[in-house]
């Protein structure tokens, strides 16, 4: 009796298992979806979309008509046709020769890169006087820097233009990098780890007369390793995504970060959409690809504090 | 600190910097903001006429005035949000914490839209929901359709957050509650729900804060239509502040009233950030 019970037991901890799984596996196909949704049409030709926007797989692509060409060695000419004139890629080529998907490109990247560099810089300089230093207002203005974090980017949104506008930065790529260079989330972090950090060290390298900035570069920063790649990588991966600041900011298309640029590039061709969606694909590969290589410090980012800001 | 008493000026410099541009870019905003806001304010032809709060009357009570339309809009967005993320984003992040074998790849794959920028993601979104039914079309689905994508983007990363609540529920907890004969429901209800308080009021008010800044999702596919079923805050504010001539003013008194619908949620948000001793040493 007893036997059987835990028999029916351990049945319904499989079921439980196995539907637990099977919810999961609902859930990454939702997540999922549009990604395959946009890599696939971004394969199709014009008149394979139109004839066919919700197949995942373009017709000329498909395995057995590649399978037929390739391994059987059957070529079918219409086919054959179709693949000279629109090879898979082909929407790619287009989207950067007429899209200049390439320029935006290596706008978003320099803009990330230089606010990445900026913020970090400026938050690893502030967060070791609040953490180390001594200094009469100290507690007072490390609470007024975090009041920042609470303020909606909504209300800056205009004031922050017209302080750019009179500083004659509309327009130019430092505008749109410069309010980014301070992160009041990045000071606040990084503080706490300097703070975790034992103060021995530091004396001792005192002793050997080390000076305070040596002390930071050759001490604190190598030992904040994990925390600085992570808040690295968030504040790139918020830098890349910004969208608001950057319409609001530019009107020279030559300077248009990608976000940006996708917008006027969807307007431009507005029936194109396999186009537009290869030009999408190329725009969030990057991240994915920083992703795929750092994600064991991302993941760890999370944790660390549930924040994005 | 460590070396007595004695103040050290320097700090001063080392926090120059950030400090500088954080009184530039918040609070010398701030007023400006306030400033423009009380002003018939017209960057663009170079000058403004002081109008006292004529701007607040405008947005609260003008005939022409979005104000009202685009919080309701704004406001319902936001409940469906946050809603839809309680029902996704914790039941997720239970699941997940069972699956054993397969985690890395869930967790993984469900962070990928916060790594998609929103505008390539509003895109896509524009296209499926063009082959699913057209919501966008119509005024009565719209909202609803862009509160999915919100969702969407949303869901696994704030499920990240909550396993990262659950992994810190020490598991004693769990062992003691068992012992006491409580079954998985009860187990929920009494340890993991009190212990996620913290996580959960941060999901949901980081939700919310983000959500009435809702834009992106709205610029890139429906423009505010089709009959204002769209027009968010966000959305307003920008239209009048960059591309009507002359409304800036307008523009940041609608920022304003919506900092204060905002602010409540911050308050709450600024609470519990002090509670986890932001200030400890």
């Amino acid at each position: 009796m007893r036997e059987r019970a835990m028999g029916g037991y351990r049945l319904r901890g499989r079921l439980a298992a196995a539907l637990t799984l099977l919810i999961m596996c609902l859930g990454a196909w939702v997540m999922v979806y549009p990604y395959l949704y946009a890599v696939g049409n971004s394969l199709k030709t014009r008149a394979e979309f139109t004839a066919d926007k919700q197949s995942l797989t373009p017709p000329r692509l498909r395995p057995g008509k590649l399978a037929e060409r390739y391994l059987l060695g059957r070529p079918d000419p219409e086919h054959e046709k179709l693949m000279q004139e629109w090879p898979p890629l082909r929407n790619y080529r287009e989207a950067i020769i007429y899209g200049g998907i390439d320029r935006f490109l290596c706008n978003s990247f320099l803009y990330a890169l230089v606010t990445t560099a900026g913020s970090l810089l400026f938050s690893i300089l502030a967060a070791y006087a609040f953490a180390r230093m001594r200094f009469p207002g100290r507690d007072f203005l490390f609470g007024m820097l975090l009041t920042t974090m609470m303020i909606p980017s909504v209300v800056t949104l205009i004031p922050q233009f017209l302080v750019i506008r009179s500083l004659h930065l509309v327009d130019h790529p430092l505008g749109v990098v410069l309010p980014s260079f301070v992160s009041a989330f990045g000071i606040f972090l990084l503080r706490q780890f300097f703070l975790n950090i034992p103060a021995e060290l530091e004396n001792a390298a005192r002793i050997d007369g080390c000076s305070r900035w040596g002390i930071l570069w050759r001490i604190l920063v190598p030992l904040s390793k994990p925390a600085l790649i992570t808040l690295g990588l968030f504040t790139f991966m918020g830098a890349w995504n910004a969208f608001e600041w950057p319409l609001v900011v530019l009107s020279n298309e030559n300077l248009y970060p990608l976000t940006v640029g996708l917008a006027l590039f969807r307007d431009q061709n507005t029936q194109d959409w396999p186009r537009i969606l290869a030009a999408g694909v190329m725009g969030s590969l990057p991240l994915l690809l920083l992703f795929y290589a750092a994600q064991r410090f991302l993941t760890q980012g999370i944790s660390l504090s549930g924040m994005k800001s | 600190m460590s070396r007595g008493k004695r103040a050290d000026w320097t700090a001063y410099l080392y926090i120059a910097p950030a400090f500088g541009l954080a009184l530039l870019f918040s609070f010398f905003s701030m007023g400006v903001s306030f400033w423009t806001s009380l002003h018939q304010w017209d960057p663009f032809a170079g000058g403004g006429r002081f109008v006292g709060l004529d701007n607040y009357r405008r947005v609260l009570a003008g005939v022409d005035s979005l104000f009202w339309v685009s919080l309701r809009n704004t406001t319902l967005y936001v409940v469906m949000v946050v809603v839809g993320m309680l029902v996704t984003a914790l039941p997720l992040a239970l699941l997940c914490r069972r699956v054993r074998a397969l985690q890395g790849v869930f967790r993984t794959l469900y962070f990928l839209p916060s790594i998609t920028p929103g505008v390539v993601v509003a895109l896509i979104f524009y296209q499926i929901f063009g082959v699913f039914g057209q919501p966008l079309d119509k005024s009565g689905t719209a909202l609803g359709a862009i509160a999915l994508m919100g969702l969407w983007s949303g869901a696994g990363y704030n499920m990240l957050i909550f396993l990262a609540g659950l992994n810190e529920i020490p598991t004693d907890f769990y062992e003691a509650a068992r012992l006491d004969g409580a079954n998985s429901w009860q187990e929920f209800w009494h340890v993991t729900l009190p212990m996620l308080r913290n996580t959960l009021v941060f999901v949901i008010v980081m939700t919310i804060i983000g959500a009435y800044q809702v834009f992106t999702s709205v610029y890139v596919m429906t423009q505010g239509g089709p009959e204002r079923s769209t027009q968010v805050l966000a959305f307003d504010i920008f239209m009048n502040a960059f591309s009507v001539a002359g409304q800036m003013g307008y523009a940041s008194a609608a920022a304003w009233l919506l900092f204060l619908v905002i602010g409540v949620f911050v308050a709450i948000q600024m609470r519990l950030l002090r509670s986890r001793r932001i200030y400890d040493e």
